[in-house]
């Protein structure tokens, strides 16, 4: 199994963190919160909020998608009721990462952001920064270390 | 507002329990408040709401109107944040009335935070607004109230800004307000939650 990306995404629809690895043999390679991929992020997100809305629109309004296989990857989702999405690219290898990311979300997440009371936790200051406009990111060094120490062992195996 | 962390492993998915009818959402809440959440002394954590009360009443000057507004202002920012650890130990879906929200609230919530379970009552006829009677109240354990703060202060108005601030961020548009407390010599402490309306999930812009 290998993971390619990891990205957040919160109830504004903004990017909130990515994390890029770039070299397998490297799990410290890659980048995060980069500029370069604000454009990737937004498509990303364009793309999961469609699939979201059409898989309700076939079922209940409590439905929501789970992975997305592509012919080279696949992509692990968790959506909270809160509104925040994880999102973790993986090779095909990999059937169901959700466990992982239920762990990354309750024992990452909430430990290093949401009770981190001096840490925001809403990432638009005002509304110019809402919908997806916004490029505020969870810069919080014990946050992005959780992470790597998480998924870098992923990275290349 | 226990907030000490929940247990290692990952919570598990728990959807299935969270369709089944509210009996099992009380067991439900109940096994996390056993398993997954760590316990601190009670006494401790009254006391230490107790010293922010008196605190808030010294540095204004009794002006108990201010003294509410900042406790419910303090709870607001506990609220955004306790739901994110909330959601995660739980994992359950979005209410789709108001009903299923005073049930999570009432025999989840409560129970899961504070270990209490307060009834709910007295609904609206169109069931958007009910309340909630806390019989057992651990914030104001120890408590009893001067003379001048009989009146005007809201003593646990904190416990409002918690649920305003967390139902607010599952898109829940509610007014929080106590009714009645028994420090002020009431028959019992009553905290009632009116929906405002439910908001609307945002979407990036240029998808209207």
């Amino acid at each position: 199994m290998a993971i390619y990306s990891f990205w957040i995404f919160d109830r504004h629809c903004n990017c909130i963190f990515d994390r890029e690895w770039t070299i397998p043999a490297d799990s410290s390679s890659g980048i995060t919160n980069s500029k370069q991929n604000e454009d990737t992020a937004k498509l990303i997100y364009g793309m999961i909020f469609s699939l979201q809305s059409m898989s309700r629109r076939m079922s209940s309004k409590s439905n929501t998608v789970r992975t997305i296989a592509t012919g080279k990857y696949r992509i692990h989702l968790l959506s909270t009721i809160t509104g925040l999405s994880f999102v973790l690219f993986s090779d095909l290898k990999q059937q169901d990462l959700s466990q992982l990311l239920q762990y990354i979300y309750s024992e990452i997440y909430v430990k290093y952001v949401a009770r981190n009371m001096l840490s925001p936790i809403d990432y638009a200051e005002n509304d110019s920064e809402k919908r997806g406009q916004g490029f505020r990111k969870i810069n919080n060094r014990n946050f992005i270390k959780a992470v790597q120490d998480v998924l870098g062992p992923m990275v290349n195996q | 507002m226990n907030t000490a962390s929940s247990s290692s492993n990952a919570a598990q998915s728990s959807a299935s329990t969270a369709s089944n009818p509210s009996k099992s959402l009380k067991t439900f809440g109940e096994n996390i408040w056993k398993t997954k959440t760590a316990k601190v002394n009670a006494e401790l954590f009254t006391l230490t709401y107790g010293s922010i009360v008196s605190q808030l009443t010294n540095d204004y000057q009794r002006d108990y109107a201010k003294i509410n507004n900042q406790l419910y202002a303090m709870g607001i920012s506990i609220g955004t944040r306790l739901i994110e650890d909330f959601v995660a130990r739980t994992a359950l879906p979005r209410c789709e009335n108001m009903v299923q929200t005073s049930e999570v609230i009432s025999k989840v919530a409560f129970v899961v935070f504070l270990n209490i379970n307060p009834q709910v009552t007295n609904w609206s006829n169109n069931k958007d607004a009910f309340s909630l009677i806390l019989d057992e109240n651990p914030l104001s354990d120890f408590v009893e109230l001067p003379i001048d703060a009989m009146k005007d202060l809201w003593y646990s108005n904190i416990l409002c800004g918690v649920l305003k601030g967390a139902l607010e961020m599952v898109q829940l548009d509610c007014k929080v307000w106590f009714v009645s407390d028994i420090l002020r010599g009431d028959p019992h402490t009553e905290l009632r939650v009116k929906l405002n309306r439910v908001l609307k999930d945002e979407i990036p812009a240029g998808e209207d």
